[in-house]
Formats: C-alpha cells, structure tokens, sequence
C-alpha cells in the first residue's frame, strides 16, 4: 500500500471514530465512496497510468475501497443498534401507571363454599338435585316422619302461606322428591335456601343448606361414618372427628359430627366456646318410616342421609360473625370474597 | 333443663369429674350446653350477721352497716339495699373477693365513708337471677363460714338440652338412668312414700275418667291438715338451682317431684273442689277458665279438662285453675298425676298459646307407671315438711292397664344397619344397660319396651340403643359399594354456572337478597299479586317476591346510601307466582343491577357511564354465550323510564326487560340519574339453547370492505337503514356494522352521522370494484329516497 493510500485511510479511521451517529457515518460514505469521493477520485485517476501500473495500483485502490466499505457497514450497523435502542427505550411509559382492564367481580361467598361442598361429593359419584322452595307441608314434614302435633316440629318454626303450603325448612324435602322419581342405587347431593322463623347474628330468616343421601342394598353406618369423614378430610383438613347421638325425624339412628375446632385446634376458644369441637352436620339412616313414604322396599334398601348449613361453614371458613351481613348485599363486604 | 350433680346422686354412685359426665352425656345423645359450678368462683364471700344499719349521713339511699364476720372487729359496710334489718344474715364479700361477675371487691370510699367488703344479693353470688336486695339466709347459718358450705354451692349443674325424643330424659330420675347406662353404674334410690294414711280416699273424693284415649290413667291422693308455708331449705335450693322459682311447701313438691322423676302433677285446694269429684272430660263449648298466670281462657270441645262437678278447675296437663289452686289458707291438699295423651295436651297448648313446664313433658310423653309413685311420694313429702295428714289410698283411675310394647330385633339387621357383627347375645347386654329386657326369638330378640320410653317403637329406633351403647365412634369407617344412577346437571344449573362465571369475570359482585319482601313496595316491582306468609317475621319480610327488581333496586340504594356509586351486581334466584289451585310456581331469574362508571378504575375512560347500550351489549353478550337467538321490542315495564327500556325476546316469547330506572323511583338525592337494572328469565332461555351446529369452512377468497358514512336525520333508526343496507347487499354482504355515530359540530341540526363498515365476499371468485359500485349506489339511491339519509 503507497504512503498516499496508508495516509487516506488514516485519516478515514480518525474521522470514524469520531463519528456518534449513523448519520455521520452516511457523510463519510459520501465522502469517500460517494460519485466525487476520495478514493472514488482515486479510481478515476486511473486512466492517467499504464496497463501495467493500471493494473497494480488498482488493485491496491480497490483493497482501499474494500476495507473502508466494510469498516463503515460494521459501525453502520453497530451505531444503528444503539440508536434503535435508545430509540426504543424513549418509549417507556410509566410502568407504574394500574392496569386498566375491568376488575373481577366476586361470587357470593356462600355460592363459594357450596361449590367447595358440592364438588367434593360429586367428585364421590353423588348428583345434584334441586327442589321448591315453597313446599306442600306432605314434603316438608310428613313424608319426613314428622307428623302434624308432634314436637319435632318445634326444632323448625316454620313460615306458612295462606294457601296452607310452607316454605321449607329444610332441603330434605329434595331427598323425597328425588327418590318418588328414581329407584336405587342412588346417591344424590341437594342444595338449596331454606326458611325458619328466627333472626340474630347467628339465625338469618333464609339461609342455605346442603342436603345428602345414599340409598342401596346393604349401605350402614359405617359407610355414613366413611363418607363423611372423607367429605370433612377434604374440606376441613385432616383433624379428629367424632359422631354424638342426636335426633331427627327422619333418619333412625341419628347423629351429629363434630370435628376439631379450625381455630383453637382443640385447645378450647370462643367460637367452640371453649369444648374445642364445632358441629359440622346432622346424619342418619334413612328412617324405614321415610321409605316407606316413597314406597321403597325397606328390607332391601337401607340408606343415609346428612345435612349441613352452608352459610355456618361459610362463616366459618372466613370468620364472619354477623350472618346477616351475607344477605345485606353491601359490596364493602361482598367484594372481599 | 338444669340437672344437680348432687341430686343424681340420690340415685347413682358416680364419681367422675363434670367434664367426663358432660362428655358421656354428650356422647350419649344427651347435649350439655353448659356446666355451671355456682361455688366455683365464690372465694372470700362468707355469711355476716348485721349488727346495726343506720342511714348514710351523706347518702339517703345509702345504709350504713355494722357487719360482723367473726374476724375480729365487725366490718364497716356501705349499702344500697333496702330489704335488711339489723340481725339479719346475709352473704358478704370480703376485701379480695371476687365474684362471679368478675367484680374484685377492695376498700372503698363511698360518698366519703369507708366501706370494707359487701354484702351480696342471689344475683351477685352467681346462683339466680333474683336481684331485688340482698340475699337474707337463713337465721341458724353459722357466722364467718364460707357462702360455698352455707349454701352448698360445691355444687354442679348441668344445663342439658334434650331432643323432643327423649321424654324419659326430663328429670333427674332419667339422666341418672342414662348415666348408669354410660357408666354400667347400679341405679338406686331410697326407700318411696307408701299409700298409707288415715281414713279412705274413696270416701272422700271420686275420679272420673270420660274420654279413656285423651286420658288413659287418672291418680289423686288426699292429704289434710297441710300448713301451707315456706320450703325447708334443702328444697328450696335444690329447685332454685334447677331454675325454679320456690313458691309454697305444697306447689315447691309437685314441682320437685316432676324435676326428680319426671312426672308432672298438679295439687287442687280440695276445700274448693265441687261436689268433692273429679271428672276428666272434653271442656264444653262455650266454657271458660281463670288460669294460675291470672288470664280468663275460653275453651272448646277438642280441650280436655280436669272439671269438679260442676266446672273445669285445671287444662288436662297444662295449667291447673285459679279458684282451685291452693293458697296459705288451704289445708287439704288433691294431689293430681295422671297421664294424658301427649298430641292433646299439645294442640291444646298451642290453641291456648300457653306452654309450661307440665304441658312440655306431657306432650313428649311421661311414665304412665309413674302415677302412684309420684302420688305416694307427694304425700310422704307433705306429711314430711307440711305436717299433712295423707288419707290412705288412691283414687286411681286406669281403666284398661297398658300392655308392654314388644319389638321384634333381628341380629342380622342390626348388624347390617350398623356395619358391624355382634351376637345376639352382645346385643342383650348392650340393651340391658338400658333396662330394655330381651327375649331370644332364634336369632332374633323380642325387646320389651319400658313405659317411659316413648320414642322406642320400630326395630330401627332398637338399634339407634344398640349403636348408641355400642358407641358410634367404634363403629367402623367404610364407603359405599354402589354405583348411583347417573343424573346429569340439567340445562339450567348448566346455565346458571355459566352465567355465575361469566359475570365474575365482567366484574359484577354476585348477591343473594332475602325471597321475601316488604309487602309494601312500590306497586311497579309487582309482577303478580304476591303470595303473602301466614305468619311473618315482619311487614318487611311478609310478601313472596314475584321478581327480583325489588331486591336488587334496594340493594343498589342501599349500596348509594353507603356513598358506593359505582356498581356492578347479579343475583341469581326464584321469583315466586301465584298457581291454579292456591298453589304456587317458581321462575329461574337472573337480575343484573348497574350504576355510575363503567369501569371507574380505569384512568383512561372512567368518566363513561353505563347506560342503555351497555345493558343491551351485555345481554347480548349472554345471549351470544348461551347460544341463545334473542330479539328486542320495545318496553314497557313501569320500574323504568318509559323510553329507556327494552323487552327482550325469545322467538315469540318475552323473557325479560331491561332499562333505566323509572325517576320517580329515584327517592334519594344521592341516587344518581342512570341506575341500570335487567330481568331475565332462566327457564325460558333455558328451553330456546341451540345446537353449536357444524362448522363453516375459512373463507379461501379475500373481502372487499367499503365504509359508508351517512347523514341520516334523527328520526330515521339504526335498524331502518340496516335494513336497505342488508337487502341491498343481498348474499354478498358477509357483515355490515355500525362503527361510529357522531351528532354535533359540522353535522346539521335534527341530524346524525352514522358510518357503517360493510364487508362483501363471494366464495367462489374473488369481487372487483366494478361488481360492487351497483350495489352500494343502489344501497344509496334507496337510503336518499326511502329515508332520506345522505351520504356524507
Ligand atoms: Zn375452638
């Protein structure tokens, strides 16, 4: 390479690194390799020369030529880069700005802990079935096995229409009408509002209840016991459990379930007030006089069914002491859940 | 009912600590709700004898008292009470005393004079509720002693509630068996009265039964020469601590004998009774009857009565008469046990609304053997602590004696019932623990029911004794082996879990309001005359809701009234209607409640409002989800504003409206102008879901796409112009939607601006301009000439 060559491109690569942006880079395109550039002119200087001396001195041009093009593409594209970055970064919005797509609602809370309730049962092969709400008094207590003057009737003081007819004061009736329709083996879960004549912080007027029933050959109670300690193992936790005696009309023999109290763990608390267990549901074998009623075979079916309030384990599960507060439909509460 | 721990002991040697009694009991079927232990939060309150009481010189309802303690100098006592003397005995509380309450006593300075302890009332001592002045003990009581040993307050008392089954249950006597039961305990008691006296009972006073079935077994026992008075007090404690009130000697023994065995009885001034005679018979039409709680009663013919000769002196098992009842002049006592047919006694103390402690156990049924025990045990009571005379005898009658109940149990079904497998002879022993005798039949036992288990009459209620004794937490833990009959979910639950999702995500808060309501609401929320309760809580919750508007306008006033404007609800529940025959249906409804911004928390739009397009798109958007084809026609429901709402339909049918809330309906000033509600009916669009159907091939050919932008003046419709564009476009027309409407500057008054984005597609060759001009020129020539809207 001439001295003139060594000395061009020097004072190519000084420019360069002088260069910020691809702007300037452009500028020494043109003036180097541009229609007038420098080695441009080179090139055209030529002609001035011998075929001989042409053809050396040509070559040597074109390496000039060569190295200055790829010099300036690799900074075109390196500063190209960083522009586009910089570019780029002058975009960014105020992160912190709140999204903007409509927030979530919230099912009720009750309708939350039904499903919880519901899925673990139809999960074991039960299905739903659903009933009136206004129910004849046959449904509610007779076919139940709780006939008119008999005290049961006092554990549920009930609301009358004037037509004579009730509101029900327990799902049960479901338990009935599902099984005037369907012949065993069935197992069924029903759910429901139901209605007794009481209110305070603890008894709403209306509240939910979730209803069970097995019926089949040979079904004892020891599968009422298995069934429910399952139901209570998936929804409590594992955690001691035990069955007392109890009474309703319609089961024979009766109980009730405790499990250990979810907040005290059997220490003792206000809210077990201070046994350590909480009640959970009401169980049974299905009384014969009930099968009776929708004229199932009672020598060849024997069943269970169990009952719980859904709005009690609704407050359980998220410490709500006013159970009025989950009909008052304010959204302060309702958007909690 | 409350049970003494010290009077079970009449009958059962137990020593086991309350806790484990109430757990047995618990365990048994026999709920303890509380175990009280009057002494055990009385230290430092002893029996003080006031010597002297003077007025408080600064305090005129203040006394001053001198109260000796027998500790050294006599304390220096102020107090409020007005009901002592100097002599008298009272319970004090000393300095560091603390009573149940939780009330410390320490020296104090009342109205400047210095008051070292207090002495107490029944209330302060934790023992009953009675406040009106201090308690005055007895004058024997020994000065200085500990109030716990003076008044025997080591006491313990179970307060147990019992299922309306156990009957046998509601007394000492019965929790005392159970609990020998439990514990395999002997059962005891000491010796009982005897029908020993002077003279002869039949000469003095006959019994007549008339209705046999209403009342199978009458006994009267005569005592003479009562002296009507005070309770001794080992009496008057024990039924104080049962919680219940001591009155007299004579009334205190029935009321003892009823809580010790369970029998209820009543006792008749004799002196008073007609014609010296009882008769048991159906109260006449037109009778009447002064009670003992002083109310004037009329009675009719489904009553039964307990009449002397000539008039009813007591209501068959619920309360006795006011005339015959004795009094501190009475000196010969009837005492009455009989037992009367339990649905009886109960339509009768709920026809006269009238509940006591005798009706309570009567209706739950009582020992029918228990007649001449409890007479026989009264009478020796008398004699006892009333000086009385017992006539000998008893006027008992029993016209047909009652045969045992007999069960026929079979091992296998008990077996199969429970899930476990005992012998027959395991189940006798079990059963036997409760004095249920057994006889082999085979396999089977032959069970005989003692009388004063009610509750016991089908094999099934055996073997609840069985499982109870067996205990239920022995039993095993087992699943069931069948397999249920499939049900599927119906296509409304389907729906309605849809629907709940789907409006989570759209932000709406689900609510659940009560099924009834006001019945007096603003006549427009009735869709029917509603079924009203017999017997309401209250007016405001007496009607059955006949749609759910009512709630969910409240629910959205009331959420205002909390200063909450911006609001997204649903509720998902039934409406209730009137049906033929004085019955009733149920109806599926979903009702969506809006108000204020549509999404206030978004910083870019939160000014916009919802308003009557918002519903509209969201039930569109439902109906689009469903799958359900729905039409709108115009409303006219009067909870809204007449204009500003939409019927919507389903083919022919209308299932539902929507539209602005009615301002008259805007009773608060807070109430923003455009509150939103929308009714829908489940039930009918649950019948109207169509078939996905099959799918329809990706178009291969491209759209054509042309914007039209109209000038259409205001009285001309959105639907009207839809209407030419989608004639016109015929099957080419693949969409053809509205994207901006504009009404304002630059546009001439009484006129808006529409623009329309239409998209045409042939699927077998692809449109040139030319192919399309024609049409779009002759969409344009029809909108001018029929509508006379303009292209812009
Ligand atoms: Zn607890």
């Amino acid at each position: 390479m001439s001295d003139s060559h060594e000395q061009l491109l020097k004072q190519y690569l000084s420019e360069k690194a002088k260069a910020a942006t691809t702007a300037d880079l452009e500028g020494l395109r043109v003036k180097y390799l541009g229609k007038k550039g420098e080695v441009t002119e080179l090139l055209k200087g030529l002609g001035k020369l011998s075929i001989e001396e042409r053809k050396a001195a040509g070559a040597a041009i074109n390496d000039l030529k060569t190295q200055i093009q790829s010099s300036l593409e690799e900074s075109m594209r390196e500063l190209a880069l960083k522009e586009q970055e910089a570019r780029l970064s002058a975009e960014k919005p105020d992160h912190s700005l709140p999204g903007t797509w409509p927030t979530a609602g919230s099912l009720h809370p009750v309708v939350q802990v039904a499903k919880e309730v519901a899925d673990i049962f139809l999960s074991m092969g039960f299905f739903m079935a659903e009933g009136p709400e206004i129910e004849d008094e046959y449904y509610n207590f007779e076919a139940l096995n709780v006939p008119s003057h008999h005290p049961a009737r006092d554990m549920q003081d009930t609301f009358y229409l004037e037509s004579g007819q009730v509101l029900r004061t327990q799902t049960s009736p479901v338990q009935i009408r599902t099984m005037e329709a369907l012949q065993p083996p069935l197992k069924m879960i029903g759910l429901g509002k139901v209605f007794r004549k009481d209110s305070d912080i603890t008894h709403s007027p209306m509240f939910n209840q979730m209803e069970g029933l097995v019926v089949g050959e040979n079904i004892s109670m020891a599968d009422l016991k298995g069934t429910l300690v399952m139901f209570v193992e998936n929804m409590f936790g594992k955690r001691p459990y035990r069955f007392r005696p109890s009474f309703f009309p319609f089961t024979e023999p009766s109980a009730e379930m405790d499990i250990q109290c979810i907040f005290c763990e059997g220490k003792g608390c206000k809210v077990c007030k201070g046994t350590g267990w909480m009640e959970v549901l009401g169980c049974g074998m299905v009384n014969p006089k009930v099968f009776e009623a929708v004229k199932y075979d009672t020598e060849k079916y024997t069943g269970f069914a169990f009952g719980m309030g859904i709005d009690r384990i609704a407050m359980l599960r998220y410490g709500i002491n006013d159970i009025r507060l989950l009909f008052s439909s304010d959204v302060r509460f309702l958007r909690q859940f | 009912m409350k049970v003494l721990l010290s009077w079970l002991k009449d009958y059962i040697d137990i020593n086991e600590t309350p806790e484990r009694i109430a757990d047995a009991l618990n365990m048994s079927g026999l709920e303890v709700e509380e175990i009280i232990q009057p002494g055990k939060n009385l230290n430092n309150v002893v029996v003080g004898k006031i010597l002297s009481r003077d007025p408080h010189p600064d305090a005129e309802k203040l006394s001053l008292c001198s109260v000796d303690v027998n500790r050294g100098q006599p304390l220096q006592i102020v107090c409020g009470a007005n009901n002592m003397k100097a002599g008298d005995k009272v319970p004090v509380a000393l300095i560091g005393a603390r009573l149940p309450s939780g009330f410390e006593i320490s020296k104090a300075k009342i109205r400047g004079i210095e008051s070292s302890g207090m002495m107490c009332s029944k209330r302060e001592l934790g023992i009953s509720e009675e406040h009106g002045g201090l308690y005055i003990l007895d004058e024997n009581a020994e000065i200085g002693q500990n109030i716990v040993n003076a008044l025997s307050l080591d006491d313990v008392i179970f307060e147990i509630s019992i299922t309306p089954n156990r009957g046998d249950a509601l007394s000492h006597l019965g929790i005392a068996r159970e609990l020998s039961a439990i514990f395999n305990l002997p059962l005891h008691r000491d010796p009982l009265g005897d029908e020993d006296g002077e003279g002869h009972v039949a000469e003095q006073v006959t019994v007549e039964i008339q209705d046999k079935d209403l009342c199978p077994r009458y006994g009267a026992r005569l005592v003479h020469n009562v002296k009507v008075g005070p309770s001794p007090d080992w009496l008057k404690e024990r039924l104080e601590k049962a919680g219940i009130r001591s009155i007299n000697n004579v009334v205190d023994v029935t009321n003892y004998i009823m809580l010790d065995i369970g029998h209820p009885m009543h006792a008749f001034d004799y002196a008073k009774l007609a014609g010296k005679k009882i008769v048991v018979r159906p109260a006449g039409k037109d009778e009447r009857i002064a009670t003992l709680d002083n109310a004037e009663r009329s009675l009719d013919s489904s009553m039964l009565v307990i009449a002397d000769a000539e008039k009813p002196v007591a209501v068959a098992g619920v309360m006795g008469g006011l005339h015959s009842s004795v009094t501190d002049d009475t000196t010969s006592v009837l005492l009455e046990a009989a037992f009367f047919d339990p649905t009886s006694v109960r339509k009768t103390s709920k026809r006269l609304a009238l509940m006591s402690d005798s009706s309570y156990r009567f209706e739950r049924g009582t020992n029918i053997d228990n007649v001449p025990i409890a007479l026989n045990e009264a009478a020796r009571l008398l004699k006892q602590i009333a000086g009385g005379n017992p006539v000998k005898g008893i006027a008992d009658a029993y016209p047909k004696p009652e045969v045992l109940r007999q069960i026929k149990v079979r091992t296998r079904r008990v077996n199969r019932v429970i899930g476990i497998n005992l012998s027959p002879v395991q189940i006798e022993t079990l059963l036997l623990r409760l004095k249920l005798d057994t006889r082999r039949d085979g396999e089977d036992l032959i069970v005989s029911v003692p009388p004063y288990r009610h509750d016991l009459s089908i094999e099934a209620d055996i073997i609840e004794e069985v499982a109870r004794m067996y205990g239920y937490n022995n039993i095993p833990t087992t699943l069931p082996a069948i397999t249920s009959v499939l049900q599927l979910p119906t296509p409304l639950q389907k729906m309605e879990k849809r629907l709940r999702d789907h409006f989570v995500s759209c932000g709406f808060n689900e609510i659940m309001t009560y099924s009834f309501i006001p019945a007096a609401i603003d006549e427009c929320f009735r869709e029917k005359k509603p079924l009203m309760l017999q017997n309401p809580l209250s007016e405001d919750l007496s009607a059955m809701r006949t749609s759910l508007k009512w709630g969910m306008f409240d629910a959205l006033k009331r959420n205002i009234l909390n200063d909450e404007f911006n609001l997204r609800l649903f509720e998902i529940g039934k409406a209730f209607h009137p049906a033929a025959g004085g019955l009733s249906e149920e109806h599926s409804r979903l009702c969506i409640g809006f108000s204020g911004s549509a999404d206030p928390k978004d910083w870019r739009r939160s000014a916009e409002t919802f308003d009557l397009f918002s519903v509209k798109g969201l039930i569109q958007n439902i109906a689009d989800l469903l799958k359900v084809k729905v039409r709108y026609a115009p409303g006219s429901c009067s909870v809204f504003h007449p204009a500003v709402q939409m019927e919507l339909m389903v083919g022919k049918i209308p299932a539902g409206e929507f539209g602005q809330l009615h301002p008259n309906l805007l009773d608060n000033k807070k109430m923003p102008k455009c509150i939103f509600i929308a009714e829908i009916d489940l039930d009918k669009l649950a019948t109207a879901i169509e078939d996905a159907g099959r799918m329809k091939p990706i178009p291969e050919l491209p759209a054509v796409r042309r914007d039209l932008a109209l000038l259409a003046p205001t009285a001309v419709a959105h639907r009207d112009i839809l209407k030419i564009l989608t004639t016109e476009g015929k099957q080419l027309l693949e969409d053809c939607y509205l994207f901006d409407v504009y009404q304002g500057k630059g546009i001439p008054e009484n006129c808006r601006s529409l623009a329309f984005a239409l998209s045409f597609r042939d699927p077998k060759k692809t449109l040139t301009d030319e192919e399309i001009q024609p049409m779009i020129s002759r969409m344009v020539s029809r909108l001018d000439s029929e509508l006379a809207v303009k292209l812009r």
